[in-house]
């Protein structure tokens, strides 16, 4: 086990810069999930880290010692990929074997090794097929074994799940967080599924356009998001985001209606141009104005989800969406007032993108 | 409808083989009854059909030394076209700069005919001191652009993650090819391994050019020494080709899968 920092970390594919100059220190045995949408950079990042890619400038340490130039195969990490990138040609046995061959460990070391990693993700019968004598779940599997056996210092996934169906891929998600606990390695783990980040990691780290935005634990990132991106990507229906402006007496304009924000924060005095920002769950839907934080609008669509209902509501030209209690029957078309919990809203600088709250 | 257009398709299938298969089995029908192509009246089943001429064939010309010389040719062009045209077609795989220089002047030398650089060839082997020698006749043969294209497709349909997984599993750049890449591109292999010996085995122009003693003759000059030598031996002769013809008939055959495959991939996805 180790500990991995980068420090300025940047890469650049002739003069694209896709990293730019990023600082980030993972603890030793800890689950840092890099997570961002397509060509946020944190593929690269990790690769850079594996030492599949170069490094343009910047350092990477792995324990005390810097790796920039280390080979991959003398880094002592192992990753797995979206793919699996099982061999063919081999056996599962081999497969999981393969790596420790190459090390010169000696055969019954390599044997009981394998043995036991196989036993652990419940391999052992499939240990003389192929590859492609198995499913999508087993390859994945294998693919993590073939990690577990090495015994690295740093676990690396990259978009391990992306290609399973969903069920398999919630159960894998349970298997690679129990995987984790028990073998307490350090794992960077790379996804651009929020709810992998959310489930499986100690810290996430949202990437955005080759900066990081944002680092912290899944709650603070979901409740305290600090940039606009970060309060637009994390979270499933999205958090609404709505433009405002102060009216300088603690009220906002919003969606053409004035919301009082006392409670919360206070809006800067300036005229600038603000971002007004509410969880779907933190809008209830209520008959009648009592607290001045609420604003009208019409239903749009209902989508009865079952342990919730998810209504989208149109409030002038913005389009919200409000989680809401299954015992609530919203009608489609029907005025509605929505209630917002100012308490867990969020005020962003709509230029800088900046959390004010 | 569809079963005549079956019946049309067969009739066409069956001409065509005919016309193929005809010339080939009439060589190995004389080689077994020493009968000519004016004997009358002609004959389709063989008459008395022996292995007579086999055996004189084998003992009027020193066959085994023929053989002997174009196996150990032929072994030695094989070998080194797998080892030189694999790592060629891996390096080729990668990113460098003067890549569409090299591939491009690659193209460019597979334009020119073998006839055309004949005497450079010839100059350099003498000069190298490798005239009338096996190594010599291999010489010209040892690798071939053709095949290093072929690895280089073969080599690029590899996922690369798997290229990267070998790296971190402590791979060198030679044991990736020769422990993942080889082994995922065996159409490549059997394609590589059957033209480089049937090219080899059957070059005749070369190998007339180099050799100046009988010692190093192959089959197709042993050939022609035997038809310049004895008259009248038409059952002997036909005999002589079989023999001449069957090694790379056999090789072709053993690796006949993989080879229809290596010439197809990269023709479909997957």
């Amino acid at each position: 086990m180790a500990t991995v920092e980068f420090r300025n970390l940047v890469k650049r594919y002739g003069s694209v810069e896709v990293v730019h100059g990023i600082n980030l220190s993972i603890n030793d045995g800890e689950f840092l999930v890099l997570v961002g949408p397509s060509g946020c950079g944190k593929s690269t990042s990790l690769r850079m880290l594996a030492g599949l890619e170069d490094v343009t400038a910047g350092e990477i340490l792995i324990g005390e010692a810097e790796v920039n130039e280390v080979e991959p195969r003398d880094r002592d990490i192992a990753m797995v990929f979206q793919d699996y990138a099982l061999y063919p040609h081999m056996s599962v046995y081999d497969n999981m074997a393969f790596s420790l061959l190459y090390r010169k460990t000696p055969k019954a070391e390599i044997r009981e090794r394998v043995m036991e990693t196989a036993e652990i993700l419940g391999l052992t019968p499939l240990l003389d097929r192929r590859p492609k004598q198995l499913s999508g779940g087993q390859r994945q599997r294998v693919a993590m074994g073939r990690a577990i056996v090495r015994k690295p210092q740093v676990f690396l996934f990259d978009e391990p799940l992306s290609n399973l169906d969903a069920k398999l891929r919630a159960s894998m998600r349970l298997e690679i967080k129990k995987l984790h606990r028990s073998l307490g390695v350090t794992t960077v783990y790379v996804t651009h599924d929020q709810i992998e980040a959310m489930t499986l990691a100690d810290r996430v780290v949202v990437m955005n356009g080759g900066n990081i935005d944002q680092i912290g634990s899944p709650e603070e990132v979901y409740h305290a998001p600090r940039t606009l991106f970060v309060a637009g990507f994390i979270g499933s229906p999205t958090m609404n985001l709505l433009p405002a402006r102060s009216n300088g007496n603690s009220t906002l304009s919003v969606a053409g209606q004035t919301l009082n924000v006392a409670s919360r924060f206070t809006p800067p005095d300036e005229d600038r141009d603000l971002v007004f920002g509410i969880r779907p769950e933190d809008i209830t839907l209520s008959a009648e104005d009592a607290s001045g934080s609420e604003i009208e609008g019409l239903i749009d669509v209902v989508e009865a989800l079952g342990p919730d209902t998810l209504v989208f509501v149109n409030v002038g030209e913005q389009h919200l969406i409000a989680r809401v209690n299954p015992d609530i029957h919203p009608v489609t078309g029907q005025p509605v007032r929505l209630n917002f919990n100012i308490e867990k809203s969020h005020l962003f600088d709509a230029r800088s993108g900046e959390a004010l709250s | 409808m569809m079963l005549r257009k079956q019946i049309a398709i067969h009739a066409l299938l069956i001409l065509i083989s005919v016309v193929m298969l005809t010339p080939i089995y009439w060589v190995v029908k004389t080689s077994v009854t020493g009968e000519n192509l004016f004997s009358y009246p002609p004959t389709i089943i063989p008459r008395d059909p022996n292995l007579f001429y086999y055996v004189e064939a084998w003992y009027t010309v020193s066959f085994v030394r023929l053989f002997s010389n174009s196996l150990v040719i032929a072994t030695l062009v094989v070998v080194v076209n797998l080892l030189l045209n694999a790592m060629a077609g891996y390096a080729l795989t990668k990113q460098f700069r003067g890549k569409a220089l090299v591939l491009s002047f690659l193209l460019m030398s597979m334009m020119i005919p073998f006839h055309a650089t004949i005497i450079p060839a010839y100059l350099l082997t003498a000069k190298l001191g490798l005239l009338d020698s096996k190594l010599g006749i291999a010489l010209p043969a040892l690798s071939h652009i053709v095949c290093i294209l072929l690895f280089k497709s073969n080599f690029e349909a590899v996922p690369s993650s798997l290229v990267q997984a070998a790296r971190l599993d402590g791979l060198s750049e030679w044991q990736i090819l020769t422990r993942i890449m080889m082994p995922l591109s065996k159409p490549a292999v059997a394609t590589n391994i059957i033209l480089s010996f049937i090219w080899s085995w059957n070059e005749f122009l070369w190998p007339l050019i180099v050799v100046r003693s009988p010692d190093q003759q192959t089959m197709p000059l042993g050939l022609v020494s035997f038809l310049a030598s004895f008259e009248d031996t038409t059952g002997s002769l036909y005999a002589f080709c079989v023999l001449v013809v069957l090694p790379s008939m056999l090789v072709f055959l053993l690796a006949q899968k993989d080879f229809i495959r290596g010439l197809t991939s990269g023709a479909t996805k997957g």
